[in-house]
């Protein structure tokens, strides 16, 4: 007994000594860890501020060595560029694979592994393209023709409809035939005279076949190599992807377009557009896109450099134009699709929603695209007092709880947009009380986001919903406008039905005379501004931010995520 | 006895994770509409692709076969693909496991190491300002939301510290994107999410180490121990704190789910690379098959933890027995 209460009383001071001596000398040790960190990154900056003195990149010269870590906000899904389908996915994607074609940040077309962009034939139906010279993969092998016909096949070829590609539907369409007469020459046949053939398709990044032609397409589906790629053919191979967290990467030597500056570029996912924003400021991320609410708190951090550009990407919100729905009986009558758009003050919802990074659209192209008309027909400039008018003279009159009815059916919908989006959340805000100011109910919710889908594509039981779209560099709109993609699983689910606009679409898709395209385009825009079946509130602007110490980024409205043609000469001022 | 109450709690156990499982199943089926899983609204796909990938991915079956189709592979070991990313959803799990544990073991031990001495210090000065505050900071641990709690500590280690030039702490991940993993690193990464967790566990278990301690303190043979002129430091820790811990333990073994799910809001708030974080997302994805494999793994573990818990209680207190 007595031993046990002398072990178990020793114990217990052995124990209190242990904490007191531990606390003490794990405080010392963490304190100085600190202290020593502090003083480390201090000296960074002294030495960034005198590198940064002549300013400017070209006065610099280029260091080799070092690391840059880029943040984004959403998850990376696959790096299988035949898979993917998002901007995360792509953004890493575009730093290890070389398409055929790449672009520049103002859209235009140039060549990757192939040297130039392809002349069409007079018939408008082949491409032929030239493969660089010596082009080699990651692994010491040349890169041919073969791999390129591979790559496509995997989206085309009947022998791999089991391969879960989200592009099959345009390139089986499209696609005719891919020869190689040479293993530097690769000759597309196309279907039908298609204008976004090489902007739509040109850019995606060349696979292996040399790994990955002994496959099916099933097993393509979950092969190792989606998840870690291990021959590349760009500027960056693969080195690890800590799942959640962050994907390494790192310098690919035989990158045709020389060695890059960097050994290491790392992109790292982070919770929200706040965090990463904290991160780039405490320098932690290096690069990395901008929210326009944090923009302001990012300006006054002197070690953060900033760009804004526009982006092929607008904001939008559609009528239920169906006649067979509650709310296509409103939105079938254009008096009512104008007046609610004219009661908008846009203007508004650019400064007060998005801090004025955003411009009013008064277009359906965005401002990034060769056929933007900036002045279409119908300019809505806010002005209530047109929108009433405008209700008035349609037979929309004001019952005694002030909503506007015509036979017996109130100017009352909902509109829908998804759940999280902040901006969009605030938008719906400003539409339901601009919109009650003129004698219109509506009622805003929310839903996540692949309701949202749903409900667009296949349910389309909504009045309105909110939601923005990205484009490619081409002007074609038809996904969004023509009424062949009023069938579900078409983007058009406002189901807007115009003969002369599908007309008119399909005329500038099968043309690649440039200038008959955008003069078609250009009458495309005036008809639209006419009907408005779906209004575009604002178009967006990209805005990214990084470190000083990085150098040689050339952020723009085309070379944000998946095309970066410039990453391989991107280097840090204090090679680490 | 025991084997049969053992085999007995094990089919009551079947019921539950096919209940629990097709449950998910049938939320996420009636709410998902015909959303393709990681598909974006993208100009580039067709409404063909949208119909191939849904049949590809089995989204057009009835979900009573899909569920018995899924059902039938994981009684042979296998939990399916990612309908988003293609990889195994074990792998995925088994990816995350490692960053989780590492999480809320941290949290339970911080958690035990302070609320034990809180709990005695309050117990011991019953009615003090030390016991008053103590109940102050108990409460403000179940009132305060943990999402609320890690957004604020963000603010004030890495925002204000950083902006004032002294040592922060880093506010995502669990290691430092470049170079990091090393031990200290790890640990500065874990400090923010593992305190906003223990403190939940602090809060809860300081007050039940307290009653605990009270209760064993009013005993006879604590009064025994006294009046045979042991010293009160004796009597407190040997007698008495080693008599109200033993409850204690299966409060414990009641959190040994959590080390897997508990850490959820956490997780996502500092971005902290573990299961809960990755059910998160999944599920605002339709990641039918992850979703499912971690409900099915998370249930199995909650299963296991109710009835280490309910052993335990046997094997520490001889007056309860398994019939």
């Amino acid at each position: 007994m007595s031993r046990d209460e002398d072990a178990g009383d020793s114990g217990f001071e052995r124990f209190e000594h242990f904490l007191e001596q531990w606390s003490r000398r794990d405080f010392l040790k963490r304190t100085g860890g600190a202290a020593a960190y502090v003083a480390f990154l201090a000296g960074g900056v002294e030495f960034l501020e005198a590198c940064a003195g002549g300013g400017g990149t070209q006065s610099a010269t280029p260091k080799k060595g070092g690391h840059v870590v880029e943040g984004n906000i959403t998850d990376i899904r696959t790096l299988n560029s035949m898979l993917s389908s998002d901007t995360a996915s792509n953004q890493v994607i575009g730093l290890m694979f070389d398409g055929l074609l790449n672009q520049k940040k103002n859209g235009d077309l140039i060549g990757a592994i192939a040297q130039d962009v392809p002349k069409p034939s007079s018939d408008g139906l082949t491409y032929t393209f030239k493969l660089r010279d010596n082009l080699k993969w990651s692994d010491g092998q040349a890169i041919t023709a073969d791999d390129v016909k591979f790559t496509y096949a995997l989206a085309y070829d009947p022998q791999y409809k089991d391969f879960a590609s989200p592009r099959r539907g345009d390139l089986s369409k499209y696609i005719a035939s891919i020869d190689t007469p040479d293993p530097k020459t690769v000759v597309v046949k196309t279907t039908q005279v298609y204008a976004p053939f090489l902007a739509s398709h040109g850019l995606y990044g060349i696979l292996p076949k040399h790994v990955l032609g002994n496959l099916d397409g099933k097993a393509l589906n979950s092969a190792e190599f989606n998840s870690g790629p291990t021959v590349v053919n760009g500027p960056f191979k693969f080195k690890s992807w800590d799942k959640g967290q962050q994907v390494t990467l790192e310098r690919n030597d035989s990158y045709w377009g020389g060695a890059p500056y960097l050994d290491q570029w790392i992109v790292k996912v982070l919770p929200d557009s706040v965090a990463l924003t904290n991160q780039l400021k405490t320098g932690e991320l290096d690069i990395g896109p901008v929210d326009p609410g944090q923009f302001d708190n990012l300006k006054t951090t002197e070690s953060v450099t900033t760009t804004e550009f526009p982006v092929p990407t607008f904001t939008f919100y559609a009528y239920n134009l169906n006649p067979d729905t509650k709310a296509g009986k409103l939105f079938g009558d254009k008096a009512v699709r104008q007046a609610l758009l004219f009661a908008l003050n846009r203007k508004q919802i650019v400064d007060a929603v998005f801090f004025g990074h955003g411009k009013v659209a008064n277009s359906v192209e965005p401002p990034t695209s060769w056929a933007y008309k900036d002045k279409p027909k119908i300019l809505y400039t806010f002005d209530k007092a047109k929108a009433e008018s405008l209700l008035d003279g349609a037979g929309w009159a004001k019952g005694a709880d002030g909503i506007r009815a015509k036979g017996g059916l109130k100017l009352k919908f909902d509109m829908i947009t998804n759940a999280g989006n902040k901006q969009r959340e605030s938008m719906l805000q400003v539409m339901q009380q601009s919109w009650k100011d003129i004698g219109v109910e509506a009622t805003p919710s929310l839903i996540q986001f692949p309701q949202l889908v749903s409900q667009i594509v296949n349910i389309r039981t909504f009045d309105v919903f909110l939601v923005g779209f990205n484009w490619s560099n081409d002007p074609d709109e038809a996904p969004l406008y023509h009424s062949r993609n009023a069938v579900p699983g078409g983007f058009n689910g406002a189901d807007f039905k115009n003969d002369q606009v599908d007309s008119i679409l399909d005329q500038a898709l099968g043309t690649l005379d440039k200038a008959k395209r955008k003069q078609l385009y250009e009458q495309f825009q005036d008809i639209m501004s006419e009907e408005v079946p779906s209004p575009v509130v604002l178009f967006n602007t990209g805005i990214y931010g990084w470190n000083k110490r990085v150098q040689g980024t050339d952020f723009g409205s085309f070379n944000q995520f998946g095309n970066r043609p410039w990453a391989h000469t991107v280097w840090v001022t204090d090679g680490k | 006895m025991l084997a049969k109450y053992v085999a007995r709690r094990f089919l009551a156990s079947l019921i539950v994770v096919l209940g629990v499982t097709a449950i998910t199943l049938a939320l996420m089926k009636t709410t998902s509409g015909s959303y393709v899983p990681g598909i974006d609204l993208n100009p580039a796909l067709r409404p063909e692709d949208i119909a191939r990938l849904r049949t590809q991915l089995g989204l057009d079956e009835p979900p009573q076969v899909w569920y018995a189709t899924w059902l039938w592979n994981v009684i042979h070991g296998d939990f399916g693909r990612s309908m988003i990313d293609g990889s195994r959803v074990t792998d995925h799990i088994f990816e995350r496991l490692p960053n989780t544990l590492e999480l809320t073991a941290t949290a339970i031990v911080i958690g035990v190491l302070v609320a034990v001495p809180l709990g005695v210090i309050g117990a011991l000065r019953r009615g003090s300002k030390a016991d008053h505050g103590l109940t102050v900071v108990s409460v403000a641990g179940f009132a305060v939301p943990q999402f609320w709690m890690g957004l604020m500590l963000i603010l004030i280690f890495s925002v204000t510290l950083e902006q004032h030039g002294l040592p922060w702490l880093p506010s995502s991940g669990a290691f430092s994107a470049f170079q990091g993993g090393d031990l200290l690193d790890r640990v500065q990464h874990l400090i923010l999410p593992a305190t906003v967790l223990s403190f939940f566990y602090t809060s809860t278990w300081s007050r039940f180490i307290r009653s605990s301690m009270l209760e064993v303190l009013s005993q006879d043979y604590i009064r025994t121990a006294r009046a045979k002129g042991m010293s009160e430091r004796r009597v407190v820790y040997l007698h008495g704190l080693r008599n109200a811990l033993i409850p204690l333990i299966t409060l414990i073994g009641l959190e040994l789910p959590g080390l897997v799910s508990g850490g959820l809001v956490v997780e996502v708030v500092f971005g902290w690379p573990g299961i809960g974080k990755l059910a998160f997302e999944r599920a605002l994805q339709y990641d039918y098959t992850t979703v499912m494999g971690v409900t099915f793994f998370a249930t199995l573990l909650v299963i296991a933890g109710n009835l280490l818990a309910d052993l335990l209680y046997g094997v520490l207190d001889p007056r309860i027995r398994y019939g």
